[in-house]
């Protein structure tokens, strides 16, 4: 295998690194029945990442999915009792309006990314405390089982929720590699005039790239509702930089087209093996902040591929 | 191409369109301005009671405007030091670490030294400026010698600062409580506070560098095309190494003044200023792809996200509708300020 090739699993390399450093300080961490839930846990950061993903492989950048996932949260909860399951279609096509609105504001307003989804973060957050009455909302418990008490059970040892992230991800794998739009969004990340003059829909493809990142967030913030049995305005709070960070220390850099979903699985593990990591190796409480940082700028240092940042480094 | 000398009449309206493109930030911001007062004067004429547009208004005061210039003061000076970044079309989101980095250096210190300005606690003031340059420093290292994208590079050594912080404090509070430093905000000059007038200084210092000195002239080199000043002899990883440190600076000149606001120094001093000098840097017109903009556009900028929030609060908007009108707002500001037709497409 040539050097060129080598790069492509250069994420890989780091998560192993990573994983083998606590294993040799505690062997405890590579209990399987721990790992998979562990796992499990991160699901919902991981969905958020997810559509984060195609965003940034376009070049942008949608702040947006932290308050999409908090109005969803709230949304499901108040209407839980009137829609039963049906209340997850609403989440998804609520997920999917915001996306999609701070795309179209993004193309054919040219309001950048970073500005439009920041704003229509500050409007769904407005809508989650007006719908929530500024409250924490805790939802019936016999509703919830009956409706979603599915996604915590078990199938031969695997949790539903991560069944649940793998055929998200097969989806999303699918498109992005097996679809024209997955090949379009390439285009649009690699060179967007280059993509404009070759006859693509460059718009259309924008925005529904920031309304698959919507969907992603409220189906995450659907497993946040469900999981906490309730729901409020600020419940997801700290996943935004969280779910970037997962997506650059993956190998998906800003500069688009380069990296993709799978990318993110990786940066996904990367980020929560340094959490896990932590307790692990019992790092005081006051000083894991100040580790994640410089242990993430090792990771990143490590895997993004430099040789396709074409010669400057924004 | 468009040949300007032979279509002069082509050439006008472009300069027109520039120039409104060019003073649309200060247009809304006046637009602003004048439009709260009309909400006032709508309210107290729909109640019927007797209200001369502008002079009786709570919002179009000198108390209301020394209210703006104090919560906006120390955001001014942080998005000034962001504005350098990204007039080079880098990034910079460590501001949030940094300030509470310098915020609590700084209070530590000033406590050690005796917590009043008289003695030589005074020496904390430096301190923590330098302590600004240095993360500047090393968040500009990792950038350019690691080769490591801003955006990222800065969000981690933020998270390094936030953690540096909670490491010096332990999650406490420091109070400072020296009266001295505390006139900062006390001590009115013409109805505003000492601290304004100190921010008014900075502003004016980074005008200078701007505009006046080699290295500002340089960030406009490289935001313009990296690779055009790299060929034509600039030290790119030089220029942008000291624009992080400048901006590392500002941000702990930044801490100063809330650490002045609020006498209190602690780990989420710094909470909330990325997105707020972001947001302000882009409203007032400084493209985030670089080459364009400067500081009198981040002053516009930093004001139309201030006045729109006290406006806000003064007509007595519900408290959950705020965050998005003031989304709705930027967007706005930032669509009209926004010259269209010279891009093709933004990210």
């Amino acid at each position: 295998m040539k050097l060129e090739a080598l790069k492509h699993f250069l994420p890989w390399f780091t998560l192993l690194v990573l994983v083998t450093i606590i294993g040799i300080a505690n062997p405890a961490f590579f209990d399987p029945a721990g790992l998979i839930g562990l796992v499990a846990d991160i699901v919902p950061l991981f969905i958020m990442a997810l559509g984060m993903t195609f965003v940034i492989y376009i070049g942008g950048i949608d702040l947006s999915v932290q308050q999409v996932a908090n109005l969803v949260t709230v949304i499901t909860t108040v209407y839980l009792a009137n829609f039963g399951m049906g209340v997850a279609v609403i989440c998804i096509l609520v997920g999917f309006l915001f996306g999609a609105f701070s795309g179209f504001i993004t193309t054919r307003l040219f309001v950048p990314s970073f500005v439009s989804t920041l704003a229509m973060g500050f409007v769904a957050l407005s809508s989650a405390r007006y719908l929530s009455g500024e409250r924490a909302l805790s939802m019936d418990t016999t509703l919830r089982n009956e409706n979603f008490g599915w996604i915590f059970g078990n199938t031969a040892g695997i949790p539903h929720e991560l069944a649940i992230a793998g055929v998200l991800l097969f989806l999303a794998w699918f498109l992005q590699t097996r679809t024209t739009f997955g090949r379009a969004l390439k285009a649009v990340g690699s060179g967007e005039l280059a993509a404009v003059a070759s006859g693509l829909k460059v718009d259309r493809i924008k925005i529904l790239a920031f309304g698959i990142s919507g969907t992603l967030a409220a189906i995450a913030g659907l497993m946040f509702s469900v999981k906490l049995s309730g729901g409020d305005a600020h419940i997801a709070n700290g996943f935004l930089l969280l779910s970037i960070v997962a997506v650059l220390v993956g190998g998906t850099p800003l500069t688009g087209g380069v990296g993709g979903v799978i990318n993110t699985v990786v940066g996904t593990l990367i980020v929560l093996v340094i959490r896990v990591a932590m307790v692990y190796l019992e790092i005081d409480a006051t000083q894991q902040q100040l580790v994640f940082g410089v242990v993430l700028i090792a990771a990143i240092a490590l895997t993004i591929d430099r040789s396709k940042l074409r010669g400057v480094v924004k | 191409m468009v040949d300007a000398t032979a279509k002069p009449a082509f050439v006008l309206r472009l300069l027109s369109r520039n120039r409104i493109v060019k003073w649309a930030p200060l247009l809304v911001l006046s637009a602003l301005v004048l439009f709260f007062p009309l909400i006032e004067w709508l309210e107290d004429f729909r109640a019927g009671d007797a209200h001369a547009y502008l002079i009786d208004s709570r919002f179009f005061s000198v108390r209301n405007a020394a209210r703006i210039g104090i919560s906006a003061t120390p955001a001014l000076i942080v998005a000034i030091g962001a504005t350098f970044i990204i007039i080079m079309g880098s990034i910079d989101l460590s501001m949030e670490g940094t300030v509470s980095v310098c915020a609590v250096v700084f209070a530590s210190v000033f406590i050690g030294l005796g917590g009043t300005m008289l003695s030589w606690a005074w020496l904390a003031l430096p301190l923590s400026m330098v302590a600004g340059a240095m993360i500047g420093f090393v968040n500009g290292l990792v950038h350019v010698k690691l080769k490591i994208p801003s955006f990222m590079a800065s969000l981690a050594i933020g998270f390094v600062g936030t953690g540096l912080a909670l490491l010096l404090t332990r999650g406490d509070r420091i109070r400072v409580e020296d009266p001295v430093f505390r006139a900062l905000l006390t001590e009115r000059w013409f109805n505003f506070p000492v601290m304004v007038y100190i921010a008014l200084v900075f502003l004016l210092v980074a005008w200078f560098i701007q505009s006046r000195t080699r290295l500002g002239r340089n960030f406009y080199a490289v935001g313009g095309g990296e690779e055009l000043a790299h060929a034509s002899g600039l030290n790119v990883e030089r220029i942008r190494l000291l624009g992080f440190t400048l901006a590392g600076t500002f941000f702990s000149v930044g801490a100063l003044l809330a650490v002045g606001r609020i006498g209190i120094a602690e780990t989420a001093t710094g909470n909330n200023f990325m997105f707020v000098s972001i947001t302000a840097v882009v409203v007032g017109g400084t493209a985030l792809w670089g080459g364009i903009g400067g500081v009198w556009n981040t002053l516009a900028g930093v004001l139309i996200v201030n006045v729109i929030n006290n406006g806000m609060v003064v007509v007595g908007l519900p408290d959950f509708l705020q965050d998005a009108v003031l989304g709705i707002l930027v967007i706005t500001a930032v669509v009209l300020s926004t010259d269209r037709k010279s891009i093709s497409f933004v990210k």
